[in-house]
């Protein structure tokens, strides 16, 4: 057992690894820097084999392969990947579609896959709706089978993919009897497994969405995951508009007029397919997306067309920290802001 | 070595019998007579009985459950924890067995995979040939001189279906290459250097010390033929189809230059195989490494060829076509006089090279297996057959032991 309840004396030791197109972070204590390099090579190998199941970007991942192949014949696929994409179908079901992976097509007319973005003709916008739709994809359980039913479908797991790769290493931890250990696939999902000596958890600093805006809240948490969905990684301006990389399915249009998305849950898998469906989806539907253990912080762009009627800048759903709101006074809106 | 003393200084051996409770796994399996190979409808599934599921075996299970028509019906392994293991990959219970030839005795299997260290591949598969059942065996196909020759002669035997895993035979890129260089696209093929570098300590992680045999038998002479056979075997493999037959010779050397951890195998090795007509194989492996790891070239009179894991690539000398009206003025208007430095003309083979259009699309394994149940389908010998697993096979069994000798080894070769 390796973990602050151990006698040795254990020191605090972080490992990165890159993949999946971020750098994952491994905090974790032990008493010597080669016993935290043995717990974090299976814990990064998890990490590994899941990039090597779902990566998009990987021709020779199953999830590559079920693209190239589904809407030509049945594909047949192991367990683990039809499991997966079914917990995929289901997050469609319950967001009624606000998370759907099989957006692919979309961000490559959007120019969002392998760049950052540009914006398309709205003919080439109209030709994409064809191939963008979970509804379209059948799972035959009996068969453990794949088929897309209509062509040119794209599954893009960017919206669950790092949750999951996150869940399977966190069981990896827990088999080495790690008690202690924070994980962060490049910071977008963290999971906090016990926490450090003599602290209630782990802390975690949840940015304004607006650069240099500061800590907005800090959460302790204690085996229990945490995912982020922003706009910060992938965007453009076009026009004074601001376009960033998590779209609707239903406008096949960036969303807009949502800055991030913070949730916490039990699941990383489930964290970051909620921080994702939430972005999406409408206001009314968010509070009924969230399990009941689930909390979240939506912080949406502020309107300010009349000075009278100004939006919430944040909702906080059973958030169980302070919001610092006078950070998020001076945020911009999009069409001000030249990048996020 | 005598395969009896072999088996008998092999430590992993008493443990695992400790652990079966049994020492059965080194007895003689029983010799039944060869039984004639089951015929499939098209929706019949093939139920497969699986041997050995470590690290590799589960990779290629997690293969055969893309596999479509395919169910895992059977496992056997001394080591019990594989057994959740493998339940937990294919979603449901798979009988599982401590001993083989309780495996091999049931009746509802139709093929065999075998996935164990390979000191147990010849015995095993025999047994499964033997027993009426077409096999898939991970490379290498035996140990000794000997096992390589015995598996040979009951393929040949009983006519059974036999693959070895030497799954970059269906990898689309290389297959598109070697079949180019073989028509003669870089000329003559004279040459295939091969590296396969890894950038770790080649060590499993052992729960518990007295597993440590069991767990890292790649790591001790008696379980392992160390990384000429775990990975050069591959590339002497693309070497013998490049060249169209098996080395004749052996000169290699190894060391441990790093890991000075009680292993017996090296952590390096250089060997260089010798064919027909003066051509030779390199293969180098090493421990420390900071690129890309696996790439073979392969080089003829007239251009290279380099094969990695992703993609393979051609390098021709780049000779201009003269003709008529490119030199006609010459005499009339003389010739120019400048600098004679072209970056581009400094190497003869230095530019970009053509890039082979077919990237790596679905995992090699994949197909490979795909491939398996096609020919045991139609009742067809694979490509990667058993005359296959044995040229390479052989080439690391006896440079094996010549290394560790200092000598030059004779390779025998496949009589027909």
């Amino acid at each position: 057992m390796i973990g602050a309840t151990l006698n040795t004396v254990t020191q605090l030791y972080c490992t990165t690894h890159p993949a999946m197109g971020t750098e994952y972070s491994l905090y974790l204590y032990a008493p010597s820097r080669e016993q935290a390099a043995a717990i974090a090579k299976p814990v990064f190998e998890e990490v590994d084999c899941v990039d090597a199941l779902l990566s998009n970007y990987r021709p020779d991942s199953e999830l590559s392969r079920i693209n190239r192949e589904a809407f030509h014949h049945e594909v047949t696929t192991d367990p683990e990947v039809f499991r997966f994409l079914a917990t995929c179908l289901a997050w469609s079901e319950r967001s009624q579609g606000a998370f759907d992976i099989s957006v692919g097509k979309l961000m490559k007319v959007w120019k969002f896959f392998g760049a950052s973005g540009a914006l398309p003709s709205p003919e080439e916008i109209a030709a994409a709706r064809e191939h963008v739709g979970w509804k379209k994809i059948r799972l035959d359980p009996e068969q453990r089978t794949v088929r897309f039913l209509t062509a040119e479908i794209e599954l893009d797991p960017g919206g669950i993919g790092k949750g999951y790769a996150v869940d399977r290493s966190v069981k990896a931890l827990r088999a080495k009897g790690v008690s202690a250990a924070l994980l962060s696939a490049g910071s977008s999902t963290i999971y906090a497994m016990g926490s450090p000596p003599g602290e209630a958890g782990w802390k975690v600093r949840v940015p304004s969405p607006h650069p240099g805006g500061g800590t907005i809240s800090t959460v302790v948490l204690r085996d229990t995951s945490l995912s982020t969905a922003n706009l910060s990684e992938k965007n453009f301006v076009h026009e004074g508009q601001f376009y960033g990389a998590i779209m609707n399915p239903g406008t096949l249009q960036p969303v807009r007029g949502m800055l991030q998305v913070t949730v916490i849950s039990n699941s990383a898998t489930d964290s970051d397919a909620l921080s994702n469906a939430l972005f999406v989806s409408g206001p009314e539907d968010q509070a009924a997306l969230l399990g009941e253990q689930d909390c979240a912080l939506v912080i949406r762009e502020q309107i300010r067309e009349s000075e009278t009627q100004a939006a919430p800048k944040y909702e906080a759903i059973r958030w169980p920290s302070e919001v610092a709101q006078r950070h998020l006074t001076e945020l911009p809106t999009t069409k001000e802001k030249v990048k996020l | 070595m005598n395969r009896r003393r072999l088996l008998q200084g092999l430590s992993f051996s008493m443990l695992a019998a400790k652990l079966s409770g049994t020492s059965s796994l080194y007895g003689q399996a029983a010799e039944p007579q060869p039984q004639p190979a089951r015929t499939f409808s098209p929706n019949d599934r093939i139920q497969v009985g699986f041997i050995g599921p470590g690290s590799r075996g589960q990779e290629l299970i997690r293969q055969l459950l893309r596999t479509p028509g395919v169910e895992i019906a059977a496992q056997c392994d001394v080591y019990e924890p594989r057994f959740a293991e493998v339940n937990e990959l294919v979603g449901k219970n798979v009988p599982a067995h401590k001993d083989y030839r309780e495996l091999l005795d049931r009746k509802d299997l139709d093929v065999i995979y075998i996935a164990t260290p390979p000191v147990f591949h010849a015995s095993y598969s025999i047994a499964a040939m033997k027993g009426g059942r077409p096999v898939y065996c991970e490379k290498t196909i035996g140990f000794t001189p000997e096992d390589c020759t015995n598996v040979v002669e009951a393929a040949r035997k009983t006519g059974q279906i036999f693959q070895v895993g030497h799954q970059m035979r269906y990898a689309s890129w290389i297959v598109e290459s070697v079949n180019r260089v073989r028509k003669g696209d870089i000329g003559e093929p004279t040459h295939v250097y091969g590296y396969w570098h890894r950038s770790d300590n080649w060590r499993r992680e052992v729960p518990n010390p007295s597993l440590e045999h069991l767990m890292n038998w790649r790591l001790y002479r008696e379980s392992s033929g160390g990384l000429l056979e775990e990975l050069g075997s591959h590339h002497i493999d693309i070497a013998n189809w490049v060249f169209g037959e098996q080395p004749q010779t052996l000169l290699g050397t190894s060391s441990i230059a790093v890991y000075h951890d009680g292993r017996t195998v090296g952590d390096n090795v250089q060997a260089v195989l010798g064919y027909s007509k003066g051509r030779r194989m390199f293969f180098s492996s090493l421990t420390d490494n900071g690129l890309m790891a696996d790439q073979v070239w392969v080089y003829g009179t007239e251009g290279s060829l380099q094969i990695t894991l992703a993609d393979a690539t051609f390098y021709k000398r780049t000779s201009k076509m003269i003709t008529e009206a490119s030199h006609s003025d010459v005499v009339q208007k003389g010739v120019e006089t400048g600098a004679s430095y072209n970056a581009d003309s400094a190497m003869p083979y230095r530019g970009p090279g053509h890039r082979v259009n077919m990237k790596r699309d679905e995992d090699p394994t994949l197909t490979a297996c795909k491939s398996f149940m096609e020919c045991v389908r139609n009742k067809q010998q694979p490509f990667a057959n058993v005359d296959v697993g044995f040229r390479s096979a052989i080439a690391c069994s006896v440079g094996r032991q010549a290394m560790y000798e200092g000598r030059e080894a004779k390779i025998p070769q496949l009589t027909a």
